[in-house]
């Protein structure tokens, strides 16, 4: 089969008859509206593959923010390996290439029934489909004393932007021999690694300029993703400067003293110069208010459409998303969007559908010229999504694997991005 | 972070303006066919070879440019499939694509062989 004269065939005559115009446009009909709400990964990701599978799609994404910055690779921030702005996209060529609609607003209802959204700006849009991606919301009241003014104090920094830089100034305030202490939180949350890997870059800062400087992480958890590795990293990297207290070892985290900078366990009152509270996460927002929630905070999705089990015609991908074993990764969301736009393409314009491939990769630095990796392959049941195959990088690997696949992070890294928002 | 192949034809009609209108036109025509082809070599084109390369698309970019992860675009039909088998027998290392490999069918292999095979000769026109 030529598959290739086929379509080469197509764009020509296409591109022929009408010049550079799309022939639907050019003939006026009316499109299916697909509105793509949260330009963070999934979203963008999701907008741009619905814009480029079909012609007779209208894609608006709605996002307030005109640039996005990603969290991951933001711990290279911290570590101050990367610039903040080396980070941060926009969305000029979903808008100009792809012909996406970006609206920069944002959300406050969606109507299932009646099928349109509103805007804070006053808009209406109606819509055939919706994609959803609000990504994480911090539960309320899981830690005493953590609220709005808290985290101006006590950033969590894992939503990339403001609370990234203010957690860089901090670390470069900090006094050489003062303890910087990262809570933790339970599971689920975005990104298995991303909390140990902020230690690692962090540490990897404190031995060049604050060689005296300690570091506690106080976890909800018992354990945590790729633990060996991680402490064979930190004694190899760092022997003596990392402190890993686990959720038995403390009872939990239970409060905080904003002002004193003090962390409460049941046991304990840890003081720290400079804290980085990551608190229990749940969907975000617009996904609770919409009633796309169960009782476990996140939303139950169909895994081969990622279709909402509780209103349809909305579909949630992301980290909001309740996806059976898969990883809340930026990798995953990107994999997420792209099967969920061709079931939308195939539920609106008929295309064929295919087995969904539901793939999740990571790259984790300890530090810069050691790597470790990680990949997922998944299956998409009708109930759930179960992992087919894993691999991630073991104790005593090459230091040269490592060195390479440090190098490979940053190649992947301008990769996804280009998938994403180029 | 505009993707390249796009940008050259599509501007390459305004330096001639002092040309006759005749070329003028010729040459945008020629511009917007390349903009269109360009624009549409991943576009409306939804088929099984263009939902699995989005996987790919993670990682390798797909205009064939090339920031630290190779370019899968431009390898034959032959050289791709030779390479994927490798990596899902375990013959050839590399544990991010064994993965990736053990994760297609024979049949999407070959697909996606002839996707980039395709889509390599296209890049190459531009």
């Amino acid at each position: 089969m030529t598959g290739w004269t086929r379509r080469q065939f197509g764009y020509l005559a296409g591109a022929m008859s009408i010049g550079a115009l799309r022939p639907l446009a050019a003939r006026g009909q009316a499109k299916a509206q697909v509105i793509v709400i949260g330009g963070g990964v999934g979203g963008a990701t999701a907008a741009k593959y619905l814009a480029l599978g079909s012609e007779a799609l209208d894609v608006t994404l709605v996002e307030p923010k005109t640039r996005y910055t990603t969290c991951f690779f933001s711990n290279l921030y911290l570590a101050g390996l990367r610039s903040l702005e080396s980070l941060t996209h926009g969305y000029e060529t979903l808008a100009q290439r792809y012909g996406v609609k970006v609206i920069h607003d944002s959300v406050t209802t969606i109507d299932p029934v009646a099928k349109n959204v509103s805007l804070e700006g006053g808009a209406k849009l109606s819509y055939d489909r919706v994609v959803l991606a609000p990504g994480i919301a911090f539960k309320a009241g899981a830690i005493d004393g953590y609220d709005a003014a808290a985290i101006e104090i006590m950033p969590h920094a894992w939503t990339a932007g403001s609370q990234t830089s203010l957690l860089r100034r901090q670390l470069e305030s900090m006094e050489d021999g003062g303890v910087f202490v990262l809570v933790a939180p339970p599971d689920p949350f975005r990104c298995p690694p991303g909390p140990y890997e902020r230690a690692s870059l962090i540490a990897y800062y404190f031995k060049q300029y604050k060689p005296r400087a300690k570091i506690l992480i106080l976890d909800a958890k018992d354990t945590f993703f790729a633990q060996d590795v991680f402490e064979d990293g930190w004694s190899r990297h760092y022997r003596g400067m990392i402190e890993w207290l686990p959720g038995q070892f403390t009872g939990g985290i239970k409060a905080l003293d904003v002002k004193g900078r003090l962390i409460k366990t049941v046991g304990d009152t840890f003081k720290a110069d400079v804290a980085n509270v990551i608190p229990a996460q749940e969907a975000g927002r617009l996904a609770h208010q919409t009633h796309l929630v169960d009782q476990s905070g996140w939303c139950p999705i169909d895994p081969m459409t990622f279709e909402s089990k509780l209103q349809p015609g909305i579909h949630i991908i992301g980290d909001a998303a309740k996806a059976g074993n898969m990883a809340k990764s930026a990798f995953a969301s990107n994999s997420q969007a792209k099967v969920c736009a061709f079931a939308i393409l195939a539920a609106l314009t008929g295309s064929e559908r295919f087995a969904p491939h539901l793939f999740n990769t990571c790259f984790t630095l300890l530090a810069p010229d050691d790597a470790v990796t990680s990949a997922i392959s998944y299956g998409a049941e009708p109930e759930t999504i179960k992992v087919n195959d894993f691999f991630l990088s073991k104790v005593g690997d090459k230091a040269e694997t490592r060195r390479a696949a440090a190098r490979e992070a940053n190649g992947w890294y301008a990769a996804f991005t280009h998938d994403i928002f180029g | 972070m505009p993707g390249g192949s796009t940008a050259v034809p599509a501007t390459a009609g305004h330096r001639h303006t002092a040309l006759s209108l005749h070329l003028i036109i010729a040459l945008s025509m020629v511009a917007s066919l390349v903009v269109s082809v360009a624009e549409h070599s991943f576009a409306a084109d939804n088929d099984q070879g263009a939902q699995l390369a989005a996987t790919c698309a993670a990682c390798h970019r797909l205009d064939g440019r090339d920031k630290g992860i190779p370019s899968i675009v431009g390898l034959s039909e032959e050289q791709f499939a030779t390479a994927m088998r490798a990596y899902k027998s375990g013959e050839r290392s590399g544990p991010i694509m064994q993965t990736m490999a053990r994760s297609l069918s024979n049949e999407e292999i070959q697909i996606l062989a002839r996707y980039f095979a395709a889509r390599g000769k296209e890049t190459q026109r531009q």
